[in-house]
């Protein structure tokens, strides 16, 4: 018993930073925008949360640091991918250098260590404890006490999903997305909508990178998000960005990578094991393709 | 007769060809120029220490080409494969997968060198040339975009031959997890003081270089890349060429594996070992605008820049990860400066096309 609640309260904790940068990306799906760079903001969002929380003392500062590092990162993609047009997916490979090399570099240069930045000065991100949760035997120790970022992000899910399907910007994001002309027409800015929609991922990507370092573990590592920006564009394409897809893949994808956690203590090497996210993805990508009807590469890589 | 609006555009190819990539480095060398200032450190001194360290003398140069060999097969890699549309980011699990068939063939193929070095070298070649067909295969067979599944092929290698060299292949006397060396005979010597595997990368540059821009296959990659349905109502075989194009890459990548090991100075696999080369040759092919020889010049550069990190963390201080971050801002100015001409370009482009409407 004690294991089954260890993996799934490992797997909700793997699936928030997934989440959060997912529904980021969401808001760039929905407005047609290939925004590959979540796994540089998510990385840069994790370095200046603990800049932020190491040299203020607080938590609050480290998440601020995150989410403004973050939408400054966005705002460069933003920059050159939206208002000068240049390749997307170019910038984006570029912006998710600069992360890397940036945060690489002032790892090294601002705490003077290789590899990873620990100390008890870094303030982690508080947990939530729920009276009522308390008192119910298997259920409260499976839902209660997370860092209070995890229950945030599950409601973000519904939250997003409220704003892209129901609100007025939700239906002027879309419209940016598939008719770009039509809705100028209309007297909307395309341009103005799909920037808005970089930002917004910038937001989510700065909150998920803070989740990493203040949430899930108080540290900082070289390119901790360790492949986890690419795991949700995976979601993103597989479920076509629906945010309720996106929450029940994200927990089948944290299922994945805690299961590798939990399983660290078998006689299965860890490299197996740390393996298993990123061959789940191959797995559902597959799944996904077969569900598609057969396309040849010809009929795929049509004009867009 | 060239009217203005040809001019502009012959003026535009050629810009976009060299001088966008130089505006770039030139850009990228002088935001870093703040970065140091901003750090405390000089920036004269830096980029002095950077100049002494990689082209200064010979015993730098030597470093530099060393540094060079890899990059120039790994930015081929990703230059020839984005020229023909095939996303292949996979460069580093490709780059692993090589080096761990050449360090293992190195421990216990029992031929001479001269018969098994090329066999070493080639096997390399095919081990990246496996990783990367399996991702083409993926995308023939079912239709995965082989952007994503490259880059999770990249962990998986990067996990599988770690597990390699931490168990079953694990020299227990070494530091880290790595592999016991390859045999002496196998070692590549130096030829005018240069590493053979430089040389080798040279000739494999050339030999790419010949293959996409003179043989019928390399015309037709490029054509896919340029538009895919227009290739193939023109007569391409689109997915055999697709899947060659996939595997060449992947091969450019395994032998950049292959030399570091044979080449290199550890001689044996260690963990950690790829490095950056991956990434840098996506990099590299993305400053090269996928041009074979502009990516293969711009190598030389990142080498010279690499081996000069070394010295300016020995002798200012500023960590030799300073260098990542020129190369992104590099990378970002590059992109940046291409897409402002383009821009810009196409502005003035129109005017004198509407111009000349409204004259006559």
């Amino acid at each position: 018993m004690d294991f089954v609640v260890a993996l799934l309260r490992a797997s909700i904790n793997s699936a928030t930073p997934i989440l959060l940068a997912a529904l980021g990306g969401a808001f760039t799906y929905y407005a047609n925008v290939f925004n590959i760079a979540m796994e540089g903001m998510m990385l840069t969002g994790a370095y200046f949360g603990v800049i932020g929380s190491y040299f203020f003392g607080s938590w609050e500062v480290g998440i601020l640091f995150a989410l403004v590092s973050s939408l400054l990162l966005s705002l460069l993609f933003s920059l050159f991918a939206i208002y000068l047009r240049s390749d997307e997916f170019v910038t984006g490979i570029a912006i998710n250098m600069l992360a890397l090399g940036g945060t690489t570099y002032l790892l090294r240069s601002t705490f003077h260590v290789k590899g990873a930045f620990i100390s008890p000065k870094i303030i982690g991100i508080p947990s939530w404890n729920f009276g009522f949760l308390h008192d119910v035997p298997i259920l409260g120790s499976i839902l209660g006490g997370y860092p209070f970022l995890v229950y945030v992000s599950f409601l973000l899910a519904v939250v997003v999903d409220i704003v892209v399907f129901r609100s007025r910007f939700g239906l002027r994001l879309r419209a940016a997305g598939e008719e770009p002309t039509a809705t100028r027409s209309l007297g909307i800015n395309p341009t103005t909508v799909r920037l808005v929609s970089a930002l917004l991922s910038g937001v989510f990507c700065g909150l998920a990178g803070a989740f990493l370092s203040l949430g899930y573990v108080n540290l900082f590592s070289e390119n901790m998000s360790n492949g986890r920006g690419w795991i949700a564009l995976a979601i993103i394409i597989l479920v076509r960005a629906r945010p309720l897809g996106i929450l029940i893949l994200s927990l089948l994808f944290g299922f994945f990578e805690a299961l590798g956690i939990v399983l660290q203590n078998s006689p299965i090497p860890p490299q197996f094991t740390s393996m298993v996210p990123y061959v789940a993805t191959l797995f559902a990508l597959y799944v996904y393709a077969r569900r598609k009807r057969k396309v040849s590469i010809t009929a795929e890589v049509g004009d867009d | 007769m060239l009217g203005p609006i040809c001019w502009v555009s012959v003026v535009m190819s050629r810009f976009n060809k060299f001088f966008v990539g130089g505006i770039g480095i030139a850009v990228g060398l002088l935001v870093s120029v703040f970065v140091i200032k901003i750090q405390g450190n000089s920036p004269a001194e830096v980029y002095r220490v950077l100049f002494d360290y990689s082209i200064a003398s010979s015993f730098s140069w030597i470093s530099t080409l060393d540094n060079t060999t890899p990059l120039i097969l790994t930015g081929l890699s990703a230059a020839i494969a984005w020229r023909a549309g095939a996303i292949n980011l996979g460069q580093p699990g490709q780059f692993l997968m090589g080096a761990i068939v050449a360090a293992l063939l190195g421990i216990y193929l029992p031929f001479p060198g001269w018969i098994s070095i090329p066999v070493i070298l080639t096997a390399s070649a095919l081990g990246g040339a496996l990783w990367s067909g399996f991702a083409a295969l993926m995308r023939q067979r079912y239709g995965m975009d082989e952007f994503v599944s490259t880059l999770m092929l990249n962990f998986i290698a990067e996990y599988s031959t770690t597990y390699l060299v931490t168990y079953p292949f694990l020299d227990p006397k070494a530091y880290v997890a790595s592999t016991v060396a390859i045999k002496k005979a196998f070692t590549l010597s130096t030829v005018n003081q240069f590493n053979e595997g430089f040389y080798v990368a040279v000739a494999v540059a050339v030999v790419s270089w010949w293959v996409v821009e003179k043989w019928r296959i390399g015309y037709e990659w490029e054509m896919m890349g340029l538009n895919l349905r227009f290739a193939r109502v023109g007569g391409c075989k689109v997915s055999d060429n697709y899947m060659w194009v996939m595997l060449y890459s992947g091969a450019l990548s395994g032998l950049a594996g292959g030399l570091l090991i044979l080449g290199g100075t550890q001689h044996r696999f260690m963990k950690g070992i790829g490095g950056n080369f991956g990434w840098d040759g996506v990099m590299l092919a993305m400053i090269g605008n996928n041009d074979v020889s502009m990516t293969a010049l711009f190598a030389l550069f990142f080498g010279a820049l690499k081996s000069g990190g070394i010295g300016m963390e020995f002798e200012t201080g500023v960590p030799s990860e300073f260098i990542m971050v020129m190369e992104a801002v590099i990378v970002v100015s590059v992109v940046a400066t291409r897409s402002v001409i383009e821009f810009y370009g196409g502005r003035v482009k129109a005017f004198l096309k509407a111009r000349k409407v409204v004259k006559r």
